[in-house]
């Protein structure tokens, strides 16, 4: 018999309802047990008061309700199959409602599923976050970045409306970590223009952790992770699934995804899901967004078994995508920027269409995932993890006398992953967990686009261990800590021009990796070898009943990515030519997170401030112009400084009652380059959203008002340049202000969500959503299409989502 | 804890594999030739009476001789863009922009000199008769010196403008060439 290992976590609000007759014992206590990672509901958990016969069960929904209770002081008792009791004591003496966050584990699942509770563990003290079902639901036509915007501290690297990668406390790409099924994702995350190629209505709880605490998926991830859970496994003969249908009506489309699980008694199960959306163009408040229609499609399959000592699951997920980039923003030179950035509209204004030009990118990821894992005895275990990605990628351009279907770029990247791990549990209070994980990487960038790869062909290797432990003594302290080494090599070919070579001054210094001269080019073999290690600890402690506080530290070390070392070309959307730099050395970062959280109460909140002290901060920046065809161009090169990052994350919530909340998030972000004293670029300004809601009794609607406000980001670095311009007397220089931020904007939100109960044996939910509702013209500093466009204005949405 | 022996020999062994594996070395990648690469603007003058002249803008220069003409006089010039970043398969970019005419629009712009250009006698045209200007006429008048900005333009907006922005699009050539216009 295992023990099961289980923290529960009760979170108690009393109201007040309208006092009866004392002593009469007919006071009604209701309330809903849930999930205290996602919070979806538990099903069959007993609720029942000491040394009485009294007890309800909880129904489909989480909800429960006891009747007929006498007032006085009594002590609930809270069980659910294989999870130890809870009990907590409660005075009665009004009618109340009792809601409960259960920490949910089925000993048996945990091991193959991603586990809430291992995370947990790993990461107690790192400050976490969570969307849950609901939320995901709300965003099932939408991307992932844009669904954990909403937690304080997340924002979103955009290009135009479609592409949004997530960025932690200013952080994006390769320094945030995307664990999708306990596996992090490789999908060429490097590229500030690509969105994670992954299906957020996959999986049914999102976790973010800030500061890279979870050291078994990588040490190298300082602005965070973000943790994508499949559902729940149930034990029992079952057939459950949802289907959510979305139409909108910016971009006049919608999106369709279902899922569908059936689980045995006898610890199989199987889960397909499919999604696809299809818009067409966008449109900003005044005019329409030409060529940024997208669509997808994505399927997902998974059979398993499981049973208490040993299980194993295989997984098929393929996820693909077609997303048009503004028409306008490809431009040939800098005096089209300039151009550009003079108009207030975009240059093409086309007619509103389905069709999907050029320029845009085409994504295709597979995944299979294969997971066994077995027991020696009730303290030891062990699993295997195997795991294929491939993701290609295709980007088209505007050309001349290139064949409309071949792209410009055509990138290929295959990631084998193997993660070995041993766990060990000694009562509650110690656990430990051991592993190895290898990785090996091959990037094919296909030569016959016409143009110079921007990535090289490279295998890149990956050797980690990792050593992970927590003490918990007390549900009131909590210590956890971690260590991981891991060994980086890359073994690149790749064609430089012969000038660029020696420009660069590599010919004196890396002779060793010339190959070969072919005209002007030069094949080159670099080989470059990284040892990185990483480290965290951290406690949190329970103050008091109404406070937590937690401290903690993380060290995380990034070899640089194959964009910063490799990158060579040209690009559309701002005229600028960049290159990676060989001679980039690892990335070390020093993070500290300090967190007070009240959890009880009207008034409940969390402050978390935050600092960051990064060496060798990998950044690009305009080095020079070099003189083209096209006129003088930009050159950015990746470098290195030291940077300096801090900020704060606040949340607060405010319960007037039961049927009326206010919640609001906010966050700022301070980041400098130390070396060249100036802001570093792309930090999100401060920001905040502060919503209302109002529930109906028996939570038959619910009305949710939320406001944005971004403000205007007065730190930020002068990278100007100039461009020569002809006129009748001559030439002259007219400055490309590339660098200015825009103003603060403020948009409204509005979401109505109707509750329509079971209809035919589904339980129906109808929501209507109208974003920027007030048509607020705006555009977004952490947008790369701002230079030519507004936002999107208002769009309303209509979701039906059925659950069975 | 035999069990644990084995399970680090498996995991050793899985690494061997993988170290083995990524030993082997890829392929040499293929060397990418540059489908639509521009490296040279050539542009020729020719008018009665005198022998005619060539100026080449070359991206490894980054610069071109000078254009020196005559004041008041009729040029006939022909435009040609080259790629010649092999050297023994130079190619002539011409035919292609001529066969999309449509997307394709010369332009030039001057500063310091006063010339006026328009269609030449073997000029293309595109659907909408509009010129192209691979073949123009130019014509000065007085003397001066200047530059000539040479543009391509991509896919413009329109094809009937006199200013590089009326004209939209983008710019897949933009080189500036110093001009001088002496006295007849």
């Amino acid at each position: 018999m295992i023990k099961s290992f289980f923290k529960i976590t009760v979170l108690v609000f009393f109201l007040k309802g309208i006092p009866l007759c004392s002593q009469n014992c007919d006071f009604i206590l209701s309330g809903t047990i849930k999930d205290l990672h996602d919070g979806s509901p538990i099903y069959g958990a007993v609720i029942r008061i000491e040394g009485s016969d009294v007890f309800a069960q909880t129904q489909e929904n989480g909800s429960y309700i006891l009747k007929a209770l006498c007032p006085g002081s009594v002590v609930f008792l809270i069980e659910h199959a294989e999870c130890n009791s809870v009990r907590k004591k409660v005075s009665i003496n009004a009618n109340a409602t009792l809601n409960f966050e259960l920490e949910h584990h089925i000993n048996a699942l945990e091991e193959i599923i991603i586990s809430d509770n291992q995370l947990k563990v790993l990461n107690g003290n790192a400050k976490e976050s969570r969307l849950n079902a609901d939320q995901i639901t709300r965003f099932s036509n939408q991307s992932l970045a844009d669904a954990l915007t909403t937690l304080a501290g997340v924002s979103s690297l955009k290009t135009g409306n479609a592409i949004a990668k997530p960025m932690i406390h200013g952080m994006y790409g390769s320094r945030v970590g995307i664990i999708a099924n306990g596996i992090r994702l490789r999908d060429q995350e490097w590229g500030p223009d690509h969105a994670p190629n992954i299906d957020l209505n996959a999986f049914q709880s999102v976790q973010l952790v800030k500061g890279a605490a979870a050291l078994k998926y990588g040490g190298d991830t300082p602005g965070g992770i973000i943790v994508l859970s499949p559902h729940k496994l149930i034990l029992r003969d079952s057939l459950f699934g949802q289907t959510i249908i979305n139409t909108a009506t910016n971009g006049w489309g919608g999106s369709l995804t279902s899922k569908l699980m059936k689980t045995t008694s006898n610890g199989y199960y199987v889960n397909g899901q499919l999604t696809a959306k299809r818009f067409g163009d966008l449109s900003s408040p005044e005019y329409v967004l030409s060529n940024t229609g997208m669509k997808e499609m994505n399927i997902s399959f998974k059979l398993g078994r499981s049973k208490i000592s040993k299980g194993w699951e295989l997984n098929y997920s393929r996820f693909q995508n077609e997303t048009g980039i503004l028409r306008s923003a490809h431009i040939g030179n800098i005096q089209d920027l300039l151009r550009a950035l003079k108009e207030d509209k975009p240059l093409r204004i086309e007619p509103f269409t389905y069709r999907i030009n050029a320029p845009k990118q085409q994504g295709l990821h597979q995944n299979i995932h294969l997971i066994y894992f077995n027991q020696f005895n009730d303290e030891l275990k062990w699993k295997l993890d195997y795991n294929y990605q491939v993701n290609s990628r295709k980007e088209f351009d505007i050309r001349r006398g290139v064949p409309l279907d071949v792209p410009a770029i055509d990138l290929r990247l295959q990631t084998h992953n193997v993660l070995g791990s041993l766990q060990w549990k000694k009562g509650f209070n110690w656990e430990m967990e051991l592993g190895i994980n290898a990785l090996l990487q091959d990037n094919y960038s296909d030569p016959n686009t016409g143009v110079k790869r921007l990535i090289p062909d490279y295998i890149k290797t990956q050797l980690g261990s990792y050593l992970v432990g927590s003490y918990k003594p007390s549900n009131s302290f909590h210590w956890d800590w971690g260590v991981r080494l891991d060994h980086v090599g890359w073994d690149v070919q790749k064609y430089y021009n012969i000038s660029d070579w020696k420009k660069r001054n590599y010919n004196s210094i890396f002779p060793q990796f010339e190959v070969d001269n072919v005209g002007t080019q030069i094949l080159v073999n670099p080989t470059v070898n990284f040892l990185n290690f990483a480290a965290q600890t951290g406690i949190s402690i329970e103050l008091s009943e109404q406070f937590n506080t937690s401290f903690s530290y993380v060290l995380s070390q990034r070899s640089p990515n194959a964009s910063e070392l490799f990158s060579d070309g040209l690009h559309h959307s701002l005229a600028t030519i960049e290159f990676g730099s060989l001679t980039l050395d690892k990335e070390s970062s020093n993070k500290f997170l300090f967190s007070l959280t009240k959890t009880q109460g009207k008034l409940k909140g969390a402050i978390e401030p935050y600092f960051s002290k990064i060496n060798n901060y990998i950044f690009i920046a305009p080095k020079a112009l070099q003189q083209t065809i096209r006129g003088a161009f930009p050159v950015w090169q990746y470098d290195a400084t030291d940077a300096l990052l801090w900020g704060v994350d606040a949340v607060l919530a405010y319960e007037f009652s039961d049927r009326l909340n206010l919640d609001i998030n906010a966050s700022y972000t301070h980041a400098q380059d130390m070396k060249n004293e100036l802001p570093l670029i792309n930090i999100p300004p401060f920001n905040s959203s502060q919503s209302i809601q109002y529930s109906s009794p028996k939570k038959r609607f619910d009305i949710k008002v939320m406001h944005h406000f971004t403000a205007t980001q007065n730190r930020f670095p002068d990278l100007n340049f100039s461009v020569t311009t002809l006129q009748e007397d001559g030439l002259i220089e007219q400055e490309v202000d590339v660098s200015t931020p825009p103003s603060a904007y403020q948009k409204v939100d509005v979401f109505f969500s109707l509750y329509l109960g079971n209809i035919n044996k589904s339980k129906t939910s109808l929501r209507f959503m109208f974003y920027n509702i007030t048509q607020s013209k705006y555009r977004d500093y952490l947008n790369r299409m701002r230079f030519y466009a507004d936002e999107i204005g208002r769009n309303v949405q209509v979701q039906l989502v059925l659950s069975y | 804890m035999d069990k644990t022996t084995i399970l680090y020999t498996k995991n050793t062994l899985l690494l061997i594999l993988l170290i083995t594996i990524s030993s082997c070395s890829k392929d040499t990648p293929e060397v990418v030739n540059e489908e639509e690469l521009i490296t040279t603007v050539e542009l020729n003058f020719s008018t009665q009476g005198e022998p005619d002249q060539t100026v080449r803008w070359e991206t490894e220069a980054a610069n071109s001789a000078e254009i020196v003409l005559k004041s008041n006089t009729e040029y006939d010039v022909q435009i040609t863009f080259l790629d010649e970043s092999d050297p023994s398969d130079i190619e002539n970019i011409n035919a292609e922009i001529i066969e999309e005419a449509d997307e394709h629009q010369v332009f030039y712009e001057f500063s310091g000199v006063s010339v006026t250009y328009g269609q030449g006698t073997s000029d293309a045209l595109d659907s909408d008769q509009n010129p192209v200007y691979i073949n123009s006429i130019w014509n000065t008048s007085d003397a001066n010196s200047g530059v000539v900005r040479v543009f391509l333009i991509h896919e413009p907006t329109t094809k009937s403008s006199t200013t590089r922005d009326g004209f939209g699009g983008e710019t897949d050539v933009s080189v500036d060439i110093p001009i001088r216009i002496i006295e007849e």
